[in-house]
């Protein structure tokens, strides 16, 4: 088990453009599961990448367990990493593909079958050990991955979008497998996704990468909650939270805290006339999407989820609230979060 | 462009099976009239009593191949065809793996690197060759004037390049490699960048070194594309007459002589058409299964 | 090989048909074939391929004085194509293929392979002879064939084989007139290498040159290819002898070069004075004179070297004109040969003594003439090939030169025979009777 941790970590490409990366100062806890999650582009890719030794940082430091490790090859930093792609050696046997890292390490041969065996045991391949990577599914094909990875207990694991191969509702299930699977393990994991739903089911923490910068580092329910920007506000969460200038701040609260204002037994929240404008009915529940009208927020967009248990009409303008605990504050200029304020409406 | 395009399309594949054999023709008949007919003709000939200058042609059976296998030209041409081939094959598949990793990633001047690896294929073969005829002439050889000014050899007893057998078969071979590798680079280097970029990153990462990659991972990925560069050469170097021709015709007393010169000496300069037919269809069976081994073995691996 | 089996065969010219025009040659077909008109209008035209002359003077006269005369007073267009010697023969395969090319075709040896497809020379041979007196010996063994008994081509001239020798260097080994037997040769040419280093330039290789000084070799020493009836006696005891003669020579005074050389690799040897003997036709002392090169003084020619058994030397080259069966102008193409002898002189003397005259008639005083010549220093330099005709023969000596005799030349058995043995990699023994076998071979295939 080791500790990860950037300083100042920073990798720009081509001369005088924009970093990939940018003074990323991070640090994983003993045994967590992090996730650095970003849209494409965000660097979150090449931050991995640069922690596994593929790609070489143009300033800042990289430590492992302590160590700067800035100068070592990906053999020597001790870590294990599956590709988006998987990466699978396509004229290996699955046995070869697993034992390939053992035999790269010079790990006795006799320990081989045995280790093998261990790691696919434990992802359940036991048994497709004499195939080729091409006569497996995609999800066979993802454990077979993962079991090269563990093989040689890494301290470290990183993950490249893993799951993003794999259609609907094989991913569901591959994720639960994986939880299941670091929970068993406990090796500090780094998971890389532009999910952000995989992101809040798997993570112990998320950081929320943005052109290259570290957006927020947090626990999902602080990210959640709590986002430090408006990035981060809109970026996590489906439908995304609703933000309306006011004054000298953005005011911003989740489709899901945007309800009647009859069903509210808060007593401190604001009311909205909401006219529904389009309905989407999925089964739990109805996506509101809308204009408020009157007040000082005339006009603007907002979208509201709401359980089942009401009828609505498109076109008819009903009784919202929104709770005021519930409300977010952003800064106009840097859109970073800011004090609550009380805020007129009308 | 993309209406004209759809256009095409559906004409040669449903409306109009003529286009596309009038699109394929040209090809076709370049086939038929520069390899097919006079193959069909070398095979003709070598079950009969051809000569140039002879009227009327007889069909004799095997008497061609049993009258040639007597000859001590013969069997030597078929040994050194077979020494040239795989000598030079050896030679041209490490040197061509090794300038294929070099060039592999980018580095200042890599194109100019490129352009002038290349040249030795672009340029015609008969006047690199003749260039090296000169470089290892008895006579007026640079390396032997560099040589002796060096005085690492005497003026009089300087090594005959292409004078003694072991030399010239050498000398040989070299020059047919230094014309055939751009061509092998060239094939290898695509084969390399066809490797998904993760495959030798995850070798790194499960703590594999260079060499390891190299032969563990690379090279065993590049087995289909490796057979072709290989089948090519092979063929390239089985019927190549051209080095062997110019810088030893075949000398020192055979010492370099292959096939296809030995059937040009018999059939065209010694006019017998029927004999040097023989001679050159002689390893048609076996280059054929050669090919065809090659082929399942690149389609295998590509299935893999 | 035309009788007895006429009938069952496919006609070749049946097959080509057949198959369409050969990839073969197709090239020659070209103009001709485009403008059938032009070929046949009012003005006839003559078309001569011959070699790139060693002497280019000749060429010169040849093809500016000579042909262009010859072409206004028979109303007659001549051209003529001059390739490189070794091209020869490729040449002539693709003109037969494609049964279009030239009319009047010059080979270098006797091309007796290609009888069926040329027109009979008796009637020139009889012209000429009318006019110039008896051809010699060695131009009838070399384009006549007793079986069939036709001349399948005309020869003008050939070239004598003598030797070259470094005086300076043969002066100090003792032998101030160069080497008279082989057995000088061999001691005389230990000397000199031993001395400083020079070697013997005898070519071991595959091409004219070492063809043509090995068969002088074997000769001398009382070997041959065949006997006067064309069967093989290649592997006797003198052949051997011949053998090991080469083994001693090659071992004692040459150096592996001579397996490389082409035909103007021991040309350059000699003027680069490097070589103190090489047996090549005079084109060399004819290129030092011509180009005033310091070693011209220096080297001296020999007539042909004296053997146990005799003194024999091959022709160097021998002309062998032919006229195709196919070809365009056959009338043509023998009157020029016929007219062209009237003038056999004038090139002798172009071509600076390289061309030695078939019909001894058309070069009377020839022995005066070589031993006079303002280029030469010293001017009596040729005098020795004065009696070339007591020493000059064709290959296939005894015999005639069978086609069976041109495909084992041209496959070089004879030089890669002894080549073998100078280098030690095989017996003279084995080698004798592996060639012998060879030669049967290739002997067999004519029958």
């Amino acid at each position: 088990m080791a500790v990860v941790s950037t300083r100042n970590l920073t990798k720009v490409f081509k001369e005088g453009e924009l970093g990939a990366v940018n003074n990323v100062n991070l640090e994983t806890r003993e045994g967590e599961f992090l996730v650095f999650l970003g849209p494409s582009g965000s660097g979150k890719t090449t931050l991995l990448r640069m922690i596994a030794g593929l790609e070489t940082p143009t300033a800042g430091e990289i430590l492992i367990g302590g160590k700067v490790v800035n100068d070592l090859t990906p053999r020597e930093r001790r870590i294990a990493m599956v590709f988006q792609s998987y990466a699978l050696y396509p004229h290996l046997t699955v046995y070869k593909n697993i034992a390939f890292p053992l035999k790269a390490q010079n790990v006795p041969k006799d320990q081989h079958k045995q280790k093998v065996e261990w790691a696919s045991s434990l992802l359940g391949i036991g048994d497709l050990l004499q195939r080729k990577p091409r006569e497996l599914s995609g999800g066979e094909r993802q454990r077979v991955a993962l079991a090269r990875a563990i093989v040689r207990e890494p301290s470290v694991f990183l993950l490249d979008e893993p799951l993003s191969n794999l259609d609907a509702k094989l991913r569901l299930s591959a994720r639960e497998e994986l939880e299941r699977f670091h929970r068993r393990v406990g090796t500090t994991t780094i998971y890389v996704t532009h999910d952000q739903v995989e992101a809040m089911a798997m993570g112990d923490r998320i950081v929320v990468l943005n052109k290259g910068v570290v957006r927020q580092l947090g626990s999902p329910k602080e990210v959640y909650d709590d986002p430090a920007d408006t990035f981060v506000a809109t970026f996590l969460g489906s439908p995304p939270m609703n933000l309306i200038e006011n004054a000298d701040v953005i005011c911003g609260f989740r489709p899901e805290h945007f309800r009647l204002a009859e069903d509210m037994k808060e007593t401190a929240k604001i009311n909205f006339q909401f006219r529904v404008e389009n309905m989407e009915y999925l089964g739990a529940e109805y996506i509101l999407s809308g204009n408020i009208v009157g007040g000082k927020v005339d006009g603007k967009k907002v979208i509201a989820r709401l359980l089942l248990g009401h009828s609505f009409e498109l076109g008819k303008t009903y009784d919202f609230a929104v709770p005021e605990r519930h409300l977010k504050f952003f800064d106009v200029k840097t859109e970073v979060k800011v004090a609550p304020r009380p805020l007129t409406w009308q | 462009m993309a209406v004209a395009t759809g256009k095409i399309k559906s004409m040669g594949a449903a409306k109009s099976p003529l286009l596309g054999f009038a699109m394929f023709s040209p090809a076709i008949l370049y086939i038929v009239l520069v390899i097919g007919l006079p193959f069909v003709m070398a095979v003709f000939y070598a079950f009969s009593d051809a000569r140039i200058g002879s009227n009327e042609l007889h069909f004799v059976g095997l008497e061609n191949f049993r009258s040639i296998i007597q000859s001590p030209s013969f069997q030597k041409s078929l040994q050194n065809s077979i020494v040239f081939t795989i000598a030079s094959q050896v030679i041209v598949m490490v040197c061509a793996n090794i300038l294929a990793i070099a060039l592999e990633k980018p580095f200042r001047g890599r194109g100019l690197v490129r352009f002038l690896i290349l040249l030795p294929w672009v340029a015609p073969v008969s006047l690199g060759t003749i260039g090296w005829k000169w470089i290892l002439d008895s006579i007026y050889s640079v390396i032997t004037w560099v040589l002796v000014w060096l005085h690492l050899v005497k003026p009089f007893d300087t090594p005959m390049w292409l004078g003694e057998p072991r030399l010239a078969m050498t000398s040989v071979v070299l020059v047919h490699c230094w014309r055939l590798i751009p061509f092998s680079t060239v094939i290898l280097l695509a084969g390399r960048t066809a490797i998904p970029k993760e495959i030798p990153e995850a070798a790194a990462i499960d703590g594999a070194g260079f060499w390891r990659t190299t032969f563990q991972i690379n090279l065993p990925m590049m087995k289909p594309i490796i057979a072709v560069a290989l089948l090519f050469g092979t063929i390239f170097t089985f019927t190549d007459m051209t080095v062997v021709y110019i810088l030893t015709a075949g000398g020192p007393f055979d010492s370099t002589q292959t096939l296809p010169s030995f059937a040009f000496a018999t059939g065209i300069t010694g006019s017998d058409l029927a004999a040097g037919a023989a001679v050159s269809v002689f390893l048609v069976p076996v280059l054929v299964l050669i090919a065809y081994l090659m082929l399942r073995m690149a389609h295998r691996a590509e299935m893999a | 090989m035309k009788d007895g089996k006429k009938g069952k065969g496919v006609s070749r010219r049946d097959f080509m048909k057949i198959a369409g025009i050969g990839g073969v040659g197709a090239g020659v077909v070209g103009p001709a074939f485009i403008f059938p008109e032009r070929a046949a209008a009012q003005q006839k035209t003559l078309k001569i391929l011959q070699w790139s002359h060693f002497v280019p003077a000749w060429d010169e006269w040849f093809n500016k004085t000579s042909t262009v005369e010859w072409g206004q007073k028979n109303n007659t267009t001549v051209t003529v194509d001059n390739i490189n010697l070794v091209d020869l023969k490729t040449r002539a395969a693709s003109e037969v293929s494609a049964k279009k090319g030239h009319d009047l075709f010059m080979f270098l040896s006797p091309p007796a392979a290609y009888e069926n497809q040329v027109i009979d020379m008796t009637n020139v041979y009889k012209e000429v002879e009318k006019k110039h007196g008896k051809k010699i010996d060695l131009a009838h063994k070399s384009t006549y064939n007793p079986k069939t008994k036709k001349y399948f081509a005309f020869s003008d001239a050939y070239t004598p084989d003598p030797g070259n020798y470094h005086k300076e260097w043969w002066a100090e080994a003792g032998y101030p007139n160069g080497p008279d037997t082989w057995d000088d040769l061999r001691a005389g040419a230990k000397k000199i290498r031993d001395k400083n280093g020079h070697p013997c330039g005898l070519g071991l290789s595959q091409e004219l040159d070492s063809s043509m000084a090995m068969r002088a070799l074997l000769w001398s020493f009382g070997g041959a290819e065949q006997d006067e009836n064309g069967n093989v006696v290649l592997n006797s005891k003198n052949t051997i002898e011949a053998l090991k003669f080469m083994k001693a020579l090659y071992q004692e005074s040459e150096t592996a070069e001579v397996f490389t050389w082409t035909p103007p690799s021991n040309n350059q040897a000699m003027l680069a004075g490097r070589v103190s003997f090489v047996a090549n036709a005079i084109s060399i002392s004819r290129q030092s004179e011509r180009e005033k090169m310091p070693i011209d003084s220096k080297i001296g020619i020999s007539q042909a070297l004296k053997g146990p058994v005799r003194r024999i030397a091959a022709e160097h080259v021998m002309n062998c004109y032919v006229v195709w069966e196919f070809a365009e102008n056959k009338d043509g193409a023998q009157k020029f040969l016929i007219d062209y002898m009237d003038h056999f002189h004038d090139g002798f003397v172009a071509g600076q003594f390289y061309n030695f005259p078939c019909f001894p008639k058309t070069v009377p005083d020839l022995k005066t003439e070589i031993s006079n010549d303002p280029r030469s220093n010293p001017p009596d330099r040729y005098k020795v090939l004065g009696n070339v005709l007591d020493w000059a023969t064709n290959v296939g000596y005894p015999g005639y030169a069978s086609a069976a005799i041109d495909e084992a030349f041209t496959t070089f058995v004879i030089p890669t025979m002894f080549a073998k043995v100078a280098r030690g990699d095989e017996t003279p023994e084995n080698a004798a009777a592996a060639a012998h076998k060879e030669y049967q071979r290739i002997f067999d295939r004519f029958k």
